[in-house]
This record gives structure tokens, C-alpha cells and sequence, in this order.
């Protein structure tokens, strides 16, 4: 009961301070300063209509690569605490759900139709991150997606997670190779200018961005099918 | 003011992951409190990024730079929004992780059976 | 080409493009993983070693830009001094302990090499943003690698962890947002150099979620559970890595933006405080191995936490650099190693490291660990804690000084208790010898690293570790036999010694001689023993210069320095029989305490001269009353005064008997050496008169009480024990005087107690041997098989009780006549009564041990062995030279003591005469031995008429009782054992408030959760209160 009363203590206590920052909240009623630099030197330096993306593959590129670090240590991590690195654990058979009972026809009909339009619209996504909304994160996250539902129409189905882990590593090195060519070719590590920044808005234009934004779904969407993998029992 | 409401809103599913963290014994449980309080982070995030009447900052046709340094919402709170969204998804992943190993190590989710080392 | 190859910059992509294609380079080879991993982690060393360089050679710091565009546009890091010295070191430990994780399977190496660039990003990365995404990746990393031990414990508490950071790193996220919100800012240069702009509501509460988050990843008291469990159930290395690393990225961070908290300064050093403090406390009720290590980790850092606020504050920029550079090397490396070493040996409870016992190279290392992490010299530790103290005083932060040196205190007690018990009961060594590799290199760079911190801290001089040199030349030759060791401890110390003593004059020079003579005649009686002795002639060598160095130091740091080294020496000395650990930690605390008493004493004459020279002393004004006392307590606790004389006995005792000899005939006389050049200051300051009557008393109530107490022993080596006590406090006392007349006594007086309780703890060790007997009453009649030793004993015992025509009678009459002169008459009737309880502890000695019936048993005893009688005879010379000639001592004497007391002294023969007046030594003599007849007709007529044995409620019975045991008796009513029951109390509370407070520890992950909410919370009201305070003033 002291407990109870205490967390919620804890929890009004919080929510005043939480209040006091909505009080205290003003609307923005004009970019900020960095925001309006940003906006003027995406398109203008960097090639790209879409200033977010801009900002998450050359000025902010460095945040990126960590997150890539982030996913491919989660993947690691992961697989060495469900201790699925090595051979498989000796499981027994009936702890494996779903071995027994393969999932219905309408799922995996579904499922059949459904993976390649998936995988259209996460390269689209991810090729299209410099121009409109969208992004090697976002394509990447629809590629797992389409992955997910394979996992559950067939449990029996084994991703070649070497291919994956081979392509996630090739992928990661590709993006630290380019930001080395940034620093030979451009103005520095994680320049996106190593490429010709081409004409506004087309397709192939913004520098090195599709190529990032390519490496960055691959990589991300690897990486999330193996965490999802391993997370298979 | 649309992003007063966002705010608090956000602000609100924060105090709600707290609570569900701070008050449910199943460690399930408690990780969908720690994805609610991630998620109410990210919304705090684009409440932030928000202009009055701002749309996004995509330069094309529709509009052009000097409109979108008046109209556009600010690019870097939603760029650190993906940022954060993925290292919460990661993050989550290996609180699922370790969930898998205690429960295989004592067979029960109870928050409480996990309190070996004291003192 | 070189220098772009060794930008920083690289460290990133090193350490990125490894961890990514460390999975490739597994489908190559087991080899080729191992091989790419070890490469990497040693090419991030290089290229942080190089930058450390460059930027000790005077370079600007090096900018690290990325995205080809300026900050505050692109993310940017820098690489300045601070940064690469921290990067440097994390560096060399992970590269030392990738031997650890070398064979284990590729995720763990990927892993652990994304760590420590993650570590590095926090260091260098100057976006607040990007400080998160690193803050993550350590902290991913470190969860991956928890799970290395999947025990259920280990389990949990990795869970626990993962908790309560990810609750921080959220408190960061929202800080970093809102403070964005504020100020559209996320580059940290522009957000300090803004920080005016930090205002309202949110921007408070993003800085305080920030500040919470940094101090929460610290792990402070009391929302630390989770750290604490964590850092007892990993695997050794990871627990090293988060203890070491992890820490002095999110440490790094915290530094890095304490601009931005400028207004809660004092509050985190509040906060520093209370972890540093408590965890210590907590410590000491620990019987786990690596839990213990986790409270000294998190006291470490709260340390660190006390001192960078509080430094920031005063501006001291210069201390900043040697007290966090120091304190934070020191941390690393010691716990790093340590962690290492509870790796190796194995055991979690810390009664089960006596497996080390008999490995001599571990023990070695343990103790370097041990020493080091407590601070003490010749470790950076130790440079560091003393600038902090200096640069506090220049503050006026006396409270936190306290603080500081309280927490330090019971952290070596815990410390050196673990390090006794791996010396106890030396258990089977069955453990597997596992790689100590890196284990040693943390000690060896413990070493460079203080030689480096001990030259910036102002330690120039070379011969200051001159002792240390020479325990290293006799560690390589341990394996000589036992006597050609001890010959050439006496050759290198003579010649050595004489290089220290060389260019001193004065008292130094007089104190010095006699160190270094004392210390070597009385060292020959190690010859005694053949049996080998692992370490003892190594730490003898370092005792025994380090004795004479002490009056060459000059500056202060100089002198606690060696007087630290003293210390050591001797309580590892003592430590040797196991029997003694107890008393040894007793030993080394008391000692500690005094030494910070000196510390504080010198850095309050440091901030009131501005300077580190001990002639400062002389230069005191009338203000450093303050000095004087602190002092005065210091050193009254390293003579064993009254009151604080709980830890001699027992040390004395119970050392080996050589080592005992050496500790009361010489180690004691360097606390009278600290107490003369003390009480200079004294002597300037107005308040002085008073002063020096209080511890004139204290001295003769030592005396009084010291010879009481070793009347009361039947156990040989304790009543000498309590004889020493009483004797320090004749020359206490003397000193006390601070007349001409009362130093030259004193100065008499050590080198008659030098000479004498040498001899006498020979004739013990002696005794010791050829009877195996240490009690008095199992003794008797040895006179006859022990000839020589009896010849020796009694002239001591005669040289000692001041019975002419010994030198101890000329001491005695020296002080009789100084305490007449200043008017002590109370004190000079203390010292007639302590001579008459002198006279029957000496008689007692003398009849019980050589005199009445021999036991049968003992009719076989030959005399004692040429070793031990050498020094013996060798001192008894001294006794007669002092005895017959005292112009050899006394004209150098007087001509030493500083010339501000203004008088001239002749003695001439047996008689003294002086300016002040003309004293005739026969009616002295003769008062005295008349009122010791009185005294002694007096007890004997009220033990006869049986008066006694009703007041003091012994039971006498039937038979007649004999004298000793009535004089026992009134000894025993007059010597009630509060100072032993208010230590034992003292020790009593502070275990029990440990207890008490650890229960705050429930092991529950949840409400460890709770205590972050309202660590928090109340971060956040304590700051709201101090922010409105300002406002409204």
C-alpha cells in the first residue's frame, strides 16, 4: 500500500513538472534559426528537396552511423543472449509453437501477394527518401515488415542469415567507405557531394544521398530480419 | 496550439508508461511501459518541431524555400525523431531479449522473483 | 599523409568499419576475427596516443568535422587534451583487456569494440544530440555483453540495469528536446556559450532531466541498486569495462556540460558527496568480492563528482587538470585491475582470496591495486586527492575536505581488510593460474602514471623515491637467501641513506642520523632469521630510507609523501604474521587519520603563506592557531597519546620481533620529528601558550597512563608496547614546553628511548625465541642461561628508568628542570609519579623474567643468537657514549634548535647549568627517590591495612597478597578502558548505520525505477528551491 501511494506521489509529482512545461510551452510561430539555415542549405548545398533526409544522411550523418552501430549491436547483442549465434540450443520439439500447426491457406495466400508489392513500396520508400517522405529507416523497417509476415505464414521457413549478416556487414562498410570518399573527394567525412549533386528533384540527383538512403534500408532491413529472427523460438 | 495538444499528449503517455512500469509485476508488462514512455518521447519530439500552421519541409513545386522558412515545421526535431525512434525499437529488442532469459531461468515474469543480489 | 592517417576522426571509422565487418571476417577464420579485432582496438590506442602527444607538445585541440560543413550545421567533436588523455587510457585498458575476450565468439568482440569507440564518441563529441546516440551505443553495447553470464542472478540484474538506464537515457532524450525547444540549439559550444538564453519552465526542466540523467548513469546513492547488482554479477571484465570505461564516458559528459549546470554546482558536489560517503560506509559491511568493488566504483566516481563541481567553482583550472586527470587514471587502472583480479582468483567471498596467499607475484600486484585505489602515495590517486585538498582550503571548503578524507578513510579500511584477509590463513593455491598479463600492466601503468601525476603535483626530487627503488631492487632479488637480502637491505640503506642525509643541517640533520643509524643497527637483528621472509626485505629497504628522508623533506607534499611511505612500509610490515592483521589495519587506519590531519594542517598554512615550503611554518602570523592544532591532533595520534594510543599496543605486539624493535625504537620517533617542526608554527601563533599546556598534559597523562598500562601486562611485548607509549610521552611533553631547554630534553630523551626500547624488544625477540614464551609469569631465572642478555636488559632498563648515572636520569632531570623553569608544577609532578609506576614495570621486567626460579624446561636455553646481541651491544655503546659524554649529543643539540630561543646550555659533567638559573642535580635526585619512597610506603601501608582492597574491590583472599598484584589492582581501577570502549563504539555505529542503510537495497528492479522517479524529483525541487531563493533575493 506504501508502495502504491508512493508511485503515486511519484506520478503527480512528475505530471506537475510535466505541467509546468505545457504552461510554459510556447508555439513556434517562425522556423528557428538552425531550422531556416537547414532549410535554405539542403536544397541549395546538399541537392535534396527533402530537408529532413538531408539533414539525417550528410549534416547529421554521424547520428545515423551510430544508429546503424545501434541496430547491427542489437542484432549482436540479441543473438548472444537468446544464445542463438552458434548451433541452435537443443530445444525440445514441443516448445516450438507453430511447428506443428502451419499457419492457414488465406494467410499464406496473403502473404504470397502481399511480399512483393511490400517490397516495391519499401524500395520505392527508400529510394525516393531525398525527394518526398521516406528514407532508408522507414524502407527499411517495411522490408522487416514483409519479412515478419513470411515468419508467420511459413515458421518453418529459415532466412539465410548468412546472406543477411554478409549483406548488413558489406552494407555498413559501403556507407563508412563513402563517408571516407567524402573526406578525399568532398569537404569532409559523410559529405554527400562525392557525387555529382545533379538537378534538383530528379531522381538521380542529391549526391551520394540515394546511394546512403540504399545502403542505409538494406542495411536496417537486414538487420531487423535478423533480429526478428532470433527472436524466433 | 495544435502542438500544445500534442504535447500534452505526449507528455500524458509518459506519465502512462511510468505508471504501468512503476505499477505492473508482469516484466512484459513493464517493457510495453518503457515502449509507451518511448513513444510518448517521440511525440514530445514533434510537438516541438512544430510551426503554427507549418507542413513539411519538402522543397518542390508546392513550395518553395523562402515560403517553407515561414511555413515549413523545423526539419531537426523530426530527424532526431527517427533517430530516437530506432534506438527505442532497439532498445526494446533486448528488453525482449533478456524477458525471453528470465523467463526460461525461473519460468514466471514476475518482476518480483528477480531479486537475488540485494544489499 | 601520417597525420591524416592519426586524425582522430579515424578512431570512429576504425572502430565502426571493424565492428561492421568483424562477421566477414569470421567466415575468413577464427583467427582473422581475433587478428582484425585486436588491430583495431590497437590502432584507436595509436591514434589517441599520438594525439595525446601532439597535444602535450602545445597543439591546439583538434577539430573533428563531419557531413562537410561547420558546426553548428554538421555534427563536429573535438579532440583537446582532457579528451585524449581519457580516450588514451580507456584505450590502453581495453586493448590490455581484449586478452580477455580475444577467444570468445565474434558478436562479443564486435560487441566490445563498438564500446569503446562508443566511450570515446562520448568523450569527444560536441553535440548533445549525438552524445545521446553514443550514450545509447555504450549502453547497447553493455547490455549485449551482460549477457556473457547467463546465470539467474546475473539475469536479473542485467535486467535491472537495462531498466534504470533506459529510464535515464529517456530523461536525456526529453532534456535534450526541451532544451532544443528553448533555445534551437543542439551544439554544445553554442549552447554554453548561450546558456543566459536557458530560461523558464522548460528550460529549468531540461537541464534538470539532463543533469539527471548524467548522475543516474554515474550511479549515485541511493538509486544505484541496479549498478551494484550489475557490478556484482557480470562477467569480471564487463564489470571492469562499465567501472572503468562507461563511467569515464558518462563522467566525461557531465564535465563536458557543467557550464550548462552552473547554478546547481554545489548541489552536485552535494550529491558527489553523499555517494562517495555512503557507498564507502555500505562498503564496509560487504563480504562479496565484486560487490565491493561496485561500492568502491560508485565512490570513486562520486568522488570525482564531489571535486569537479567544487574545482569549477573556484576556477582552479590548473588543479582541475592534475585532481580529475589524477582521480580518474586512478579509478581506471586500479579498478580495471582489480576487477581483473577477482576474475582471476575466482571467489566471491572475500574470506576465499587467501587462495592468493601463495602466489607472491599476485599478492604483489593486489597490494599496488589496493594501495592505489586508497589514495595513497606513489600512486596518481594520491597527487590528486592532495591538490584537491590544497585547492579547497585556498576555497574555504573545509566541510568538504572533511567530507573528502572521511570517505577515503573508510574506504581504505574496507580496502586493506580485503587485502589482510588474502594474506590469512594461507588456503590450498588450486585455483588455475589464469592470464595476469594484463592484470600486471594495469599495476605498471599505475606507476608510470603516478611518477607523472607526482611531477605535475609538484614532486620533483628524485631522491623521494629513492626508498622506492631500492624495495624494487630487493623484490628482484628475492630469491637470495634470506641473511645475503638483509646484508644488502644494510649496505644499500647506509649508502643510500648517507646520499639523503648529505646535504641536511640542524635538527633534520640530527633526526636524520639518528633515523638512519637506529633504523640499521637495530635492522641487523633481521640477520637472526634464515627462514624466507616473501617481501620483507623489500618493504624493509623502503622503511628504512624512507626514515631518513623524511627530515630531508622540504616542501609539505614532500613530507607527507614520505611520511605516507612510512606508513605503508610499516603496516606491511607488521602485516607480515598473520596473527597481527587485525592490529595492522588498526595500525594503518590511526596512521591514515593522521596523516590527513597533516594534509589539512598544511593545506590551511598553504592558503594563509601561499606556499608548499615547510619553513612556511616559521613564517606563520598569529593566525595559524588552526595549523598548529591540527597538527598537534595529527601527530599526538601517530605517537599513540592518550586517548588514541588504542592501535599501539596491539601493533607493537604483534608485529614479528624485529619489526617490533623497529617500530618502537625508530617509526615512533618520527611523529616527535613531526611534532618539533611543528610546533614551530606554534610558537608564532598568539594562541600558542595555551595550546602547548594542553598537550604538555596530554603528553604527561600518556606517560602516566603508558606506564600504568605496562605495569598491568604479564605479556612481554605488550608491556613494552605500553612502555614506548609512555615514554613518547615524556618527549611529547617536552616539546610542549617549546623552550630551548624543553627541545633539547627532547631530543635527549628520543635518543635515549631509541637506544633503550631497541635493546629491550631484542631482549624479547631474544627471549621469544629460545623460550617460545611471550607471558612473564611462565618466565623466571633466565639470568643464568641468558647472561648477556640480561647484562643488556638491565643496563636498558637502568638507561630507561632514569636512575643515575644513565643517560635516563639526565632526561629525566632535563625535563624537571625545563618544567620548573616554564612553572609546569603540575606536570612536573606527573612526571615524578609516571617514574615511580616506570620503576615498578622495570623492576617487574627485570625480576620475573631473569631473576627468582628457573623452570625446569628452561635450564637447557642457550644465550641468544650473535645476530640479535650485536645491535644490542651496538646501542648499549650508544647508551654509554650519551651517559658519559652527553656534550657529543647535547652542544649539537642545542646548537640545531633553531636559535629563536635564545639561550645557551653547558653541561658540564654531571651538572647543568644554564642562564636562567642554577639547578643542582642532587636535590632533584634526591626529591625524586624521595617521593618515590614516600609513594612506595604509602601503597604498602594501605594494601596492609587492607583500606585498598575494599575500595577497589579485589578480592586478596587468605594469602598474603603480594605487592605487584595490590599495585596491579589500583593500575587496573585507574586505567578504566574507555578509550577502547569509545573506539569499539565508534566502530559499532558506523557498521551498524552501514547495516541499517543497505536495506534501501531491496533487489527489486522496480523499485529501484521508483528511487530514479524521485531522484529526480528531488534534483528537481532542490534546484527549484535554490533557483527561487535567487530570484527572490
Amino acid at each position: 500500500m506504501i508502495r502504491r501511494h508512493s508511485i503515486i506521489v511519484a506520478i503527480v509529482s512528475l505530471g506537475l513538472v510535466f505541467a509546468s512545461l505545457v504552461i510554459g510551452y510556447t508555439e513556434q510561430q517562425a522556423a528557428r534559426p538552425l531550422a531556416e539555415s537547414y532549410i535554405r542549405l539542403v536544397p541549395q548545398e546538399l541537392g535534396a528537396p527533402n530537408v529532413i533526409t538531408g539533414i539525417l544522411l550528410t549534416y547529421r550523418a554521424f547520428d545515423t552511423l551510430g544508429e546503424i552501430a545501434v541496430l547491427f549491436m542489437v542484432a549482436a547483442s540479441v543473438g548472444l543472449v537468446l544464445g542463438r549465434e552458434g548451433p541452435p540450443r537443443g530445444v525440445p520439439s514441443e516448445d516450438r509453437p507453430g511447428e506443428a500447426r502451419p499457419s492457414s491457406e488465406i494467410v499464406q495466400t496473403g502473404t504470397q501477394i502481399l511480399v512483393p508489392l511490400i517490397s516495391i513500396f519499401a524500395a520505392y520508400i527508400i529510394m525516393n527518401g531525398h525527394l518526398t517522405a521516406g528514407g532508408g529507416f522507414q524502407g527499411g523497417a517495411v522490408i522487416a515488415s514483409g519479412i515478419l509476415l513470411v515468419l508467420l505464414a511459413y515458421p518453418q521457413y529459415q532466412p539465410n542469415l548468412e546472406f543477411l549478416g554478409i549483406t548488413e556487414s558489406v552494407a555498413g562498410a559501403l556507407f563508412v567507405l563513402a563517408g571516407i570518399a567524402g573526406l578525399i573527394v568532398a569537404d569532409g567525412f559523410l559529405d554527400n557531394r562525392i557525387l555529382p549533386l545533379g538537378q534538383f528533384g530528379a531522381f538521380f540527383s542529391a549526391g551520394a544521398i540515394p546511394v546512403l538512403s540504399a545502403l542505409l534500408g538494406i542495411k536496417v532491413g537486414c538487420e531487423l530480419s535478423v533480429i526478428l529472427e532470433r527472436f524466433r523460438p | 496550439m495544435i502542438s500544445r495538444i500534442v504535447l500534452t499528449t505526449g507528455l500524458l503517455l509518459v506519465l502512462i508508461g511510468l505508471w504501468g512500469m512503476l505499477t505492473h509485476r508482469n516484466i512484459l508488462r513493464i517493457i510495453i511501459g518503457f515502449s509507451l514512455m518511448g513513444t510518448g518521447t517521440h511525440i514530445v519530439i514533434v510537438a516541438i518541431g512544430y510551426v503554427a500552421n507549418g507542413t513539411a519541409p519538402i522543397i518542390d513545386r508546392a513550395l518553395s524555400v523562402s515560403e517553407a522558412i515561414s511555413r515549413a515545421v523545423d526539419p531537426v526535431p523530426s530527424a532526431l525523431a527517427v533517430t530516437a525512434i530506432v534506438i527505442g525499437m532497439a532498445v526494446t529488442a533486448v528488453m525482449l531479449a533478456y524477458a525471453i532469459r528470465l523467463y526460461e531461468s525461473k519460468k514466471t515474469l514476475s518482476i518480483d522473483a528477480f531479486t537475488e543480489s540485494k544489499w | 599523409m601520417v597525420e591524416s592517417l592519426l586524425h582522430p576522426l579515424n578512431i570512429f571509422i576504425v572502430g565502426l568499419a571493424g565492428g561492421f565487418l568483424i562477421p566477414l571476417f569470421y567466415r575468413l577464420g577464427k583467427s582473422w576475427t581475433a587478428a582484425a579485432f585486436v588491430l583495431a582496438l590497437a590502432a584507436m590506442t595509436v591514434i589517441s596516443g599520438y594525439g595525446l602527444f601532439v597535444l602535450l607538445n602545445g597543439t591546439a585541440p583538434i577539430e573533428i568535422l563531419t557531413g562537410g560543413a561547420k558546426p553548428p550545421y554538421a555534427i563536429n567533436l573535438r579532440m583537446g587534451l582532457a579528451e585524449s588523455i581519457f580516450a588514451f587510457s580507456v584505450n590502453l585498458v581495453a586493448l590490455f583487456g581484449a586478452a580477455y575476450v580475444v577467444r570468445e565468439r565474434y558478436g562479443t568482440l564486435l560487441l566490445y569494440l563498438l564500446l569503446v569507440m562508443g566511450i570515446q564518441g562520448m568523450v569527444m563529441t560536441r553535440d548533445l544530440f549525438n552524445l545521446f546516440v553514443f550514450l545509447e551505443i555504450v549502453s547497447i553495447a553493455t547490455y549485449g555483453l551482460l549477457g556473457l553470464r547467463d546465470t539467474p542472478a546475473s539475469l536479473s540484474a542485467t535486467f535491472k540495469f537495462l531498466m534504470a538506464t533506459v529510464l535515464a537515457s529517456t530523461f536525456f532524450l526529453i532534456g535534450t528536446l526541451l532544451l532544443y525547444a528553448v533555445t534551437g540549439i543542439l551544439n554544445i559550444d553554442e549552447l554554453i556559450a548561450k546558456r543566459a538564453s536557458i530560461t523558464g519552465p522548460i528550460g529549468f526542466a531540461a537541464l534538470i532531466f539532463l543533469l539527471a540523467c548524467l548522475l543516474l548513469e554515474l550511479k549515485p546513492f541511493p538509486a544505484n541498486g541496479w549498478g551494484l547488482d550489475v557490478y556484482e554479477t557480470a562477467r569480471c571484465d564487463v564489470a571492469a569495462m562499465i567501472s572503468g570505461g562507461v563511467s569515464a564516458g558518462v563522467f566525461f559528459a557531465l564535465l563536458k556540460l557543467l557550464p550548462l549546470f552552473e547554478d546547481q554546482l554545489e548541489l552536485i558536489a552535494g550529491l558527489g558527496a553523499m555517494t562517495f560517503v555512503f557507498s564507502n560506509l555500505i562498503g564496509l559491511q560487504q563480504t562479496n568480492a565484486q560487490r565491493l568493488l561496485g561500492y568502491s566504483s560508485i565512490g570513486q566516481v562520486g568522488l570525482l563528482t564531489i571535486a569537479v563541481p567544487l574545482l569549477y567553482r573556484l576556477n582552479a583550472d590548473n588543479a582541475m587538470f592534475l585532481v580529475v586527470g589524477g582521480l580518474f587514471i586512478n579509478h581506471l587502472f586500479a579498478k580495471v585491475g582489480l576487477f581483473w583480479l577477482a576474475g582471476y582468483v575466482g571467489r566471491e567471498r572475500l574470506q576465499d582470496w587467501a587462495v592468493l596467499a601463495r602466489r607472491p607475484g599476485a599478492i604483489l600486484t593486489f597490494g599496488i591495486l589496493i594501495v592505489a585505489i586508497s589514495g595513497l602515495p606513489p600512486f596518481p590517486g594520491f597527487w590528486a586527492k592532495w591538490q584537491l585538498v590544497m585547492s579547497l582550503a585556498v576555497g574555504d571548503l573545509h566541510v568538504w575536505i572533511a567530507i573528502v578524507l572521511v570517505g577515503s578513510l573508510l574506504e581504505a579500511a574496507y580496502m586493506f581488510r580485503w587485502f589482510s584477509l588474502a594474506l590469512n590463513s594461507p588456503a590450498e593455491a588450486d585455483g588455475v593460474p589464469a592470464d595476469l598479463f594484463p592484470i600486471f600492466g594495469m599495476a605498471l601503468l599505475l606507476v608510470i602514471s603516478g611518477y607523472i601525476a607526482g611531477k605535475l603535483a609538484g614532486l620533483a626530487a628524485l631522491w623521494a623515491y629513492m626508498p622506492l627503488a631500492a624495495g624494487l631492487v630487493l623484490h628482484m632479488l628475492a630469491r637470495l637467501p634470506s641473511r645475503m637480502q638483509c646484508l644488502i637491505v644494510l649496505v644499500l640503506v647506509t649508502v643510500g641513506g648517507s646520499q639523503l642525509i648529505l646535504e641536511l643541517s640542524g635538527i633534520s640533520l640530527l633526526f636524520a642520523m639518528l633515523l638512519l643509524a637506529g633504523g640499521l643497527v637495530v635492522s641487523i637483528a633481521c640477520l637472526a632469521r634464515t627462514d624466507h621472509r616473501s617481501g620483507f626485505y623489500p618493504l624493509l629497504a623502503v622503511m628504512l630510507l624512507s626514515l631518513p628522508a623524511l627530515p630531508r623533506a622540504t616542501t609539505s607534499l614532500e613530507f607527507i609523501f614520505v611520511w605516507e611511505l612510512i606508513t605503508l612500509s610499516s603496516y606491511f610490515l607488521i602485516l607480515r604474521r598473520t596473527e597481527a592483521a587485525a592490529h595492522a589495519l588498526q595500525y594503518l587506519l590511526f596512521s591514515l587519520a593522521a596523516a590527513f590531519f597533516l594534509l589539512c594542517a598544511f593545506a590551511v598554512l598553504h592558503t594563509q603563506t601561499g606556499s608548499v615550503s615547510l619553513s612556511a611554518l616559521r613564517a606563520a602570523g598569529p593566525d595559524s592557531a588552526p595549523v598548529f592544532v591540527l597538527l598537534a591532533i595529527g601527530l599526538l595520534i601517530k605517537a599513540g597519546a592518550i586517548g588514541v594510543h588504542v592501535w599501539l599496543p596491539g601493533a607493537y605486539a604483534e608485529a614479528d620481533d624485529d619489526v617490533s624493535a623497529l617500530l618502537s625504537a625508530v617509526i615512533s620517533k618520527v611523529s616527535i620529528y613531526g611534532l618539533l617542526v611543528g610546533t614551530y608554527v606554534a610558537i608564532r601563533s598568539d594562541v600558542s601558550l595555551n595550546l602547548a599546556l594542553v598537550v604538555g598534559w596530554i603528553g604527561m597523562l600518556t606517560t602516566l597512563a603508558g606506564a600504568m598500562l605496562a605495569a598491568r601486562q604479564d605479556d612481554l611485548k605488550r608491556m613494552l608496547a605500553y612502555s614506548s607509549m609512555s615514554q613518547l610521552g615524556y618527549i611529547v611533553a617536552a616539546i610542549a614546553l617549546m623552550s630551548h631547554l624543553g627541545w633539547v630534553t627532547a631530543l635527549y630523551l628520543a635518543a635515549n628511548h631509541l637506544l633503550v626500547k631497541g635493546i629491550l624488544f631484542l631482549v624479547a625477540a631474544a627471549i621469544i625465541l629460545r623460550t617460545g614464551k611471550r607471558s612473564i609469569v611462565e618466565l623466571g631465572g633466565l639470568a643464568g642461561v641468558m647472561p648477556v642478555t640480561f647484562t643488556t636488559a638491565a643496563i636498558a632498563i637502568v638507561a630507561m628508568s632514569g636512575l643515575p648515572p644513565l643517560a635516563g636520569f639526565g632526561g629525566k632531570w632535563l625535563l624537571l628542570s625545563a618544567m620548573m623553569e616554564k612553572g609546569w608544577y603540575g606536570p612536573a609532578l606527573m612526571t615524578l609519579l609516571a617514574t615511580f609506576v616506570g620503576f615498578i614495570y622495570m623492576a617487574r621486567f627485570i625480576q620475573a623474567i631473569f631473576l627468582g626460579p628457573r623452570r625446569a624446561t628452561h635450564d637447557a636455553l642457550t644465550e641468544a643468537p650473535i645476530p640479535l646481541l650485536t645491535p644490542q651491544i651496538l646501542l648499549i655503546a650508544g647508551i654509554f657514549l650519551m651517559s658519559f659524554f652527553p656534550k657529543l649529543l647535547i652542544t649539537p643539540l642545542s646548537n640545531a634548535i633553531d636559535p629563536q630561543f635564545a639561550s645557551t646550555l653547558v653541561w658540564q659533567g654531571m651538572s647543568l647549568e644554564m642562564i636562567y638559573g642554577y639547578w643542582n642535580p642532587v636535590p632533584v635526585m634526591a626529591l625524586a627517590v624521595i617521593a618515590s619512597t614516600i609513594l612506595f610506603g604509602l601503597f604498602w601501608l594501605l594494601q596492609q591495612s587492607g583500606w585498598w582492597a575494599t575500595i577497589a574491590n579485589v578480592e586478596i583472599g587468605g594469602t598474603r597478597p603480594s605487592l605487584y598484584k595490590g599495585f596491579r589492582a589500583v593500575f587496573t581501577t585507574l586505567t578504566p578502558p574507555w578509550a577502547g570502549a569509545l573506539w569499539g563504539g565508534l566502530t559499532e555505529a558506523t557498521t551498524t548505520s552501514a547495516e541499517r542503510i543497505r536495506i534501501l537495497y531491496t533487489g527489486n528492479g522496480q523499485t529501484y525505477n521508483l528511487y530514479i522517479l524521485y531522484y529526480f524529483l528531488a534534483l528537481y525541487a532542490a534546484a527549484g528551491v535554490r533557483h527561487l531563493w535567487v530570484a527572490v533575493n
